[in-house]
């Protein structure tokens, strides 16, 4: 079963390689993604229990960073059909030929890195999901599409590359235990991380966090992600805000899950937190000078991924609050570059000064828009308001307090400078007023980002039993006693 | 052998220092390719099994073969200049090589006392990770820094060789076609890149920033 949902989606690639019609496409790739969706949640909650499969299996992690994927790949491919109907710019017969084609052959590679148990698994599944997202963001095919795209290509296969040392070391730090020789599954490894060699231990864990930070888009390895994300129709940017970072993330949560019971644990955690404060510092510096709101939105998520990654290095009560920001965070990235793409459909620019009385001229895109910049900011009732709420719980009684005020401070002027931006958009009457040829219609993005947005406050308020025991069951795997 | 092998491995990539013709990375690549494959072939001559020939094969199509064949296609295909167009001088190039180098087997001595590496090996693999960085950032042109990624590449496969734990065939196998894939891709940005920009030069990609 594990295997059929990683090669069903390969297969259904393969049927939209053979079939002509966009249309079918569409139909085969919803149908997948539907499939999808079922075994994630069949899986999330316990009706399916696979065991382990060659190189693959699902522990909580897995299952939660699954769920993920398939939520946001669902709601993407809902809404690609009527994107690619009225893109925002023009593009080629070959990137409407291809875009279903790779949006399934990245369901395929991404579900074969979550699910992977084995550390060269993951390296291969993980560089075959850029292979499949590079071409997407190509899809415009303009000058600053090309651009990213091969910015994307490059710095992330040498990212990945690099990672590939960490593997090769993480090999090395097992010579002369009882792991030697043998494959390199996380669970083996974890289980005999005491064992160890520390030195080669460390230079793994940095080698796999600094190779695998070009894919999850924290600073200083962030460039690449930010042109790319920018730059990609916004179906393909929320797929990769959504998902794909998380995807990498994943591969950086497996290390620090290995160093956990060794003596290299205190120094994967300063690294963690080093590389999430300096991502928030990023932000925080580019919030004040950044003119495009595709970029805007592609900084808050090198803020949110730094959040991230400071929390799981914080532990306790802050890995928790982690957890919970992964989901939160994935629902509304989709949401605001859903809602970017229709901004970007009837403006025809990427520049905030370009972009004025959202809110008159598109009343149900302007009034999401803002929701979800509420969402976003931790605004309650909105999920990350109590994420954040535990990560910063935690970061207080951590016994690193000044990592708390140093986080408030970078996040209180990212959202003075992202507020003032949108809401530059959405309300600033510009002197050559914008009239639109049609009033604003209802769609399927508007539809996707309410049910997102409802979902992003009822899983907060409800807090459903068996997303909390996911979560502490990650936490338990992780050596968090709470 | 693994040594002797190693050492023209480095041989090769000191010749990338002083070079400054972009065929010449193109042949540096292949004897890489090459040498990787007779280390693959070498064991086999003590226990030889046909299932064993599937990875030095396949890296032979690929790193000595495909990849070099598709980069000649298209420096013929976009016309591209013969000269590699440094942004430092050949000498200071050569000399941060050569300083390295020296960091990296004095480094890898001091570390093989504590753990069972072989030693030239494993630096040579090193020493090119870091000459391909260095390839990708004082080279100008686009297609030298594919041929730098593929030189760190060969790097990570030839210290990864001297690791006693080994990955499974399938992995090493889905390594190669993802390196394959990742250069054709790069190939086909190249050609839109000289279709749609201005030149092959990392400079004319700075249409992206803040």
């Amino acid at each position: 079963m594990l295997l059929l949902a990683i090669l069903i989606p390969l297969i259904s690639a393969a049927a939209c390689y053979l079939v002509k019609s966009i249309r079918a496409h569409y139909y085969i790739s919803l149908a997948v993604s539907v499939l999808h969706l079922v075994f994630s949640y069949s899986l999330f909650t316990g009706w399916y229990q696979p065991g382990e499969f060659m190189l693959f299996s699902a522990d909580s992690l897995s299952q939660l960073i699954l769920l993920v994927l398939s939520n946001v790949y669902f709601w993407v491919v809902l809404v690609s059909f009527a994107y690619l109907k009225r893109t925002a710019a023009s593009h080629s017969v070959s990137g409407r030929r291809y875009y279903f084609l790779l949006l399934n052959f990245y369901l395929f590679a991404n579900t074969a890195a979550i699910l992977s148990n084995n550390f060269g698994m993951y390296w291969v599944a993980s560089e075959a999901t850029t292979l499949s997202v590079a071409p997407l963001i190509y899809y415009y095919r303009n000058e600053e599409a090309l651009e990213a795209m091969w910015k994307y290509l490059f710095l992330v296969s040498v990212g990945i590359a690099f990672a590939f040392i960490g593997i090769l070391f993480l090999m090395l730090s097992s010579n002369g235990t009882v792991l030697e020789g043998k494959q390199l599954f996380f669970t083996d490894f974890a289980k005999n991380a005491a064992l160890l060699n520390p030195i080669w231990l460390k230079a793994s864990f940095i080698f796999i966090f600094v190779g695998m930070s070009t894919k999850i888009g924290i600073a200083p390895m962030h460039a690449a992600d930010v042109d790319a994300t920018s730059n990609s129709p916004s179906p393909i940017a929320a797929l990769m805000a959504g998902s794909l970072r998380m995807t990498a993330l994943l591969g950086v949560m497996r290390i620090f899950q290995i160093v956990t019971p060794s003596s290299v644990h205190g120094f994967a955690r300063t690294i963690l937190i080093s590389g999430g404060l300096f991502s928030l510092f990023v932000a925080f510096v580019f919030m004040f000078k950044v003119k495009n709101y595709k970029r805007l939105l592609a900084y808050s998520s090198v803020e949110h991924l730094g959040i991230i990654t400071l929390a799981v290095g914080i532990g306790g009560l802050a890995f928790v609050g982690a957890m919970y920001h992964i989901v939160y965070n994935s629902l509304c990235k989709v949401v605001l570059f859903f809602i970017a793409g229709n901004v970007h459909r009837e403006f025809k620019t990427r520049e905030i000064a370009g972009v004025s009385s959202v809110i008159n001229l598109m009343p149900w895109t302007g009034w999401l828009f803002l929701l979800a910049f509420f969402a976003i900011s931790a605004i309650p009732p909105f999920g990350i308001f109590f994420s954040e709420l535990m990560i910063f719980e935690g970061m207080l009684f951590s016994g690193k307090p000044w990592v708390l005020v140093v986080t408030m401070f970078f996040m209180l002027f990212i959202f003075i400078n992202m507020g003032r931006a949108l809401l530059q958009m959405l309300y600033r009457k510009s002197e050559h007023e914008v009239t639109l040829k049609e009033a604003e219609r209802f769609d399927i993005t508007h539809f996707a980002s309410i049910v997102l947005l409802i979902a992003v406050i009822v899983i907060a308020v409800v807090s459903p039993d068996i997303l909390r025991e996911h979560i502490l069951n990650i936490s338990k795997d992780f050596g968090i006693k709470l | 052998m693994q040594n002797v092998l190693s050492i023209i491995f480095c041989l090769s990539l000191f010749y990338l220092a002083v070079t400054s013709r972009v065929k010449a990375y193109v042949t540096v690549l292949q004897i890489q390719g090459a040498i990787l494959t007779v280390l693959l072939l070498y064991p086999l001559i003590e226990h030889f099994s046909v299932p064993a020939l599937i990875l030095p094969a396949t890296l032979f199509i690929v790193k000595v073969y495909l990849i070099p064949k598709y980069i000649k296609k298209i420096l013929v295909d976009l016309d591209i200049k013969r000269i590699i167009e440094p942004t430092i001088q050949q000498f200071s190039f050569l000399l941060l090589i050569i300083f390295t180098m020296t960091v990296v087997f004095v480094a890898t001595n001091i570390l093989s006392k504590s753990t069972e590496i072989e030693t030239i090996p494993f630096a040579s693999g090193f020493s090119a990770v870091a000459v391909g960085m260095f390839v990708i950032i004082f080279r100008k042109k686009l297609i030298i820094h594919v041929a730098g990624f593929l030189v760190l590449e060969n790097g990570i496969f030839l210290f990864g060789s001297t690791i006693a734990s080994k990955l499974p065939m399938m992995i090493e196998l889905g390594s190669l076609l993802d390196i394959f894939v990742v250069v054709f891709l790069m190939g086909i940005a190249l050609n839109k890149i000289s279709s749609t920009l201005s030149g092959f030069e990392a400079t004319a990609l700075r249409r992206l920033k803040d």
